[in-house]
């Protein structure tokens, strides 16, 4: 499997959703498109799974035109909204029949799909009476069903609560052993726990497209932090003056202290501190989140 | 032609736990009764309740024959509240999958679109037709037991002429519900455009050649003369054109994804 977004473009009414984007994507990745809310990510995700059509480029799995190979791809739209006059079983037969599977196949794999998403003993219930979760749940099991080379996912976790995103999550994290996986989100901290891979847009362009290893070593060098308590602000006006001191940004109690090295400069910093007498809560070495990154990326840029 | 038959399976169970397969028909069975009903009772009735001073009933009211209130079924009644009835059961036939997201979620499936509205068109114009078909047989039985015999074959030729302009209703409809976002200004585009088609029927002959609701006058026709007007065979070529030329435009405006409106 290989899928190639190449150089698309996508407006609405003359504001642009996407820019001259491009990527590629492998076979086993999961990949995490994020960005800001409007950044364009639903529409992209769109655009792949053929539900619109870009103004310009073109999107090709296995080098076919993404519209012949519909039946590779399971698509999760952000909100999954099935008929609720249906149960979960009919939906799932419904959508499994549409995608080109037979009868006699999907009697047996859609009791095991169910279980797989945790929806066991709710398969004659109607979709009408689910929670979000349970929809979000019962859209998985229709992206999995037809077993697709690459499943698309629009923000899976983004509206369910702190239990469901974890099942969810969960559940995406399992699934990713067997296919691969495109999933926007802008909850950082979800794509970090899931995704390998990492691109991030921003006014519909790429801005970013990296591992998140390399990101975080990128941008996590010569950080310290320091958290003290508010008698001690002061200090933080002396530690700006320091020579080896670059940068200084105080968030809250917490103070991020950019130094010239950080194997020479955090024992003098250390000492400075004491010998000031500042009440220190915390002190550590700083690596930027995931989250310090994309919000510099996003806003500075 | 699978997955015409999935979706076509699909709108069927959504009629029957909507009860629509009861409720439509029901209400043609009332539409078609009510005017062999009233028509004979009418004098009756204006006699208990007007007093009867001054009005003088027309003896030929109550001696109109049953091919007459056959056709005036048709056009008094299936052409006015029924068409109303039929265009408002019907306007979200695509639009609530618009809406909901259905309709773009049910193409990221490898399904044509021409399957799509197949599936739409062949089980709307189905019951719409049963339940049209219901009623006038109602309002036929009516008619032959109050008023006098309507011959079978008159009966079935003019049912099966008012059965094209329900599918040129049927096709309209689904193309308003295709283009328009909002049920309302569907329901009132398709109904004025109906109504006002078979309203202008019988002014021109220009007009009435290229109208397809000329097609509920030749039903008419036939009930009451016993004869088949010679246009109605051109009349049903045209209407057939129009109907093919409204697939078309239905296919063109999902296939090119046009119903994205965000």
């Amino acid at each position: 499997m290989k899928l190639e977004i190449l150089n698309v473009t996508k407006a609405f009414k003359g504001k642009v959703a996407v820019d001259n984007f491009s990527m590629e994507l492998e076979s086993g990745e999961c990949v995490g498109l994020i960005g800001p809310n409007g950044a364009g990510k639903s529409t992209l995700l769109k655009v792949i799974s053929n539900i619109t059509d870009p103004n310009a480029g073109e999107v090709l799995l296995n080098g076919q035109e993404i519209s012949k190979m519909k039946s590779e791809i399971g698509y999760l739209p952000q909100y999954p909204n099935f008929f609720h006059w249906m149960t979960a079983k009919e939906t799932l037969t419904f959508m499994g029949q549409l995608s080109g599977l037979k009868k006699e196949e999907l009697i047996k794999t859609i009791p095991e799909i169910l279980a797989k998403v945790g929806l066991r003993g709710e398969e004659n219930s109607k979709v009408g009476t689910y929670s979000g979760g349970m929809k979000q749940r019962l859209g998985i099991a229709q992206a999995l069903l037809h077993k697709p080379s690459l499943i698309v996912m629009d923000e899976p976790v983004s509206a369910l609560d702190p239990v469901g995103r974890r099942e969810v999550l969960n559940l995406i994290g399992e699934i990713k052993k067997e296919t691969t996986i495109l999933l926007s989100t802008h909850i950082l901290s979800d794509a970090e726990e899931i995704c390998e891979r990492f691109v991030i847009i921003k006014d519909g362009i790429k801005i970013e497209d990296t591992t998140i290893s390399n990101l975080l070593n990128r941008n996590g060098k010569n950080k310290l932090c320091v958290e003290i308590t508010a008698k001690d602000q002061k200090w933080v006006e002396i530690v700006k003056k320091l020579p080896y001191v670059k940068e200084v940004e105080v968030i809250g109690h917490k103070v991020n202290i950019k130094v010239e090295n950080i194997k020479k400069n955090k024992n003098m910093l250390l000492e400075h501190a004491l010998e000031n007498k500042v009440d220190i809560v915390k002190f550590d070495m700083n690596n930027d989140t995931l989250e310090d990154i994309f919000l510099k990326m996003v806003v500075v840029k | 032609m699978k997955k015409f038959i999935v979706l076509l399976k699909k709108e069927y169970i959504h009629m029957v736990r909507d009860i629509k397969v009861i409720w439509l028909p029901v209400v043609f069975i009332f539409l078609g009764i009510t005017q062999p009903i009233v028509t004979h009772y009418l004098p009756s009735i204006l006699k208990a309740l007007g007093g009867g001073q001054g009005i003088t009933i027309d003896p030929s009211m109550t001696s109109q024959r049953g091919g007459e209130v056959l056709a005036s079924t048709l056009g008094s009644q299936f052409d006015q509240l029924g068409l109303m009835i039929l265009v408002i059961s019907m306007m979200g036939i695509i639009q609530t999958d618009k809406a909901n997201g259905m309709l773009a979620f049910i193409l990221t499936r490898p399904v044509t679109v021409i399957s799509y509205i197949a599936g739409k068109i062949v089980s709307h114009y189905s019951i719409a037709a049963l339940s049209v078909a219901i009623g006038y047989f109602a309002s036929y039985l009516y008619a032959n037991y109050l008023f006098t015999n309507v011959p079978f074959s008159h009966m079935i030729s003019a049912l099966l002429l008012y059965l094209v302009w329900i599918l040129f209703i049927v096709t309209f409809t689904t193309m308003i519900s295709t283009i328009f976002n909002s049920q309302g200004v569907i329901a009132l585009i398709s109904i004025i455009f109906l109504i006002g088609c078979r309203i202008i029927v019988g002014l021109s002959p220009v007009i009435d050649f290229v109208n397809s609701a000329s097609m509920s006058k030749h039903a008419m026709t036939v009930l009451i003369t016993g004869t088949i007007s010679s246009n109605a065979i051109a009349n049903l070529l045209v209407t057939l054109f129009w109907i093919v030329l409204m697939l078309f435009v239905t296919n063109y405006w999902i296939a090119n994804k046009k119903f994205n409106h965000e």
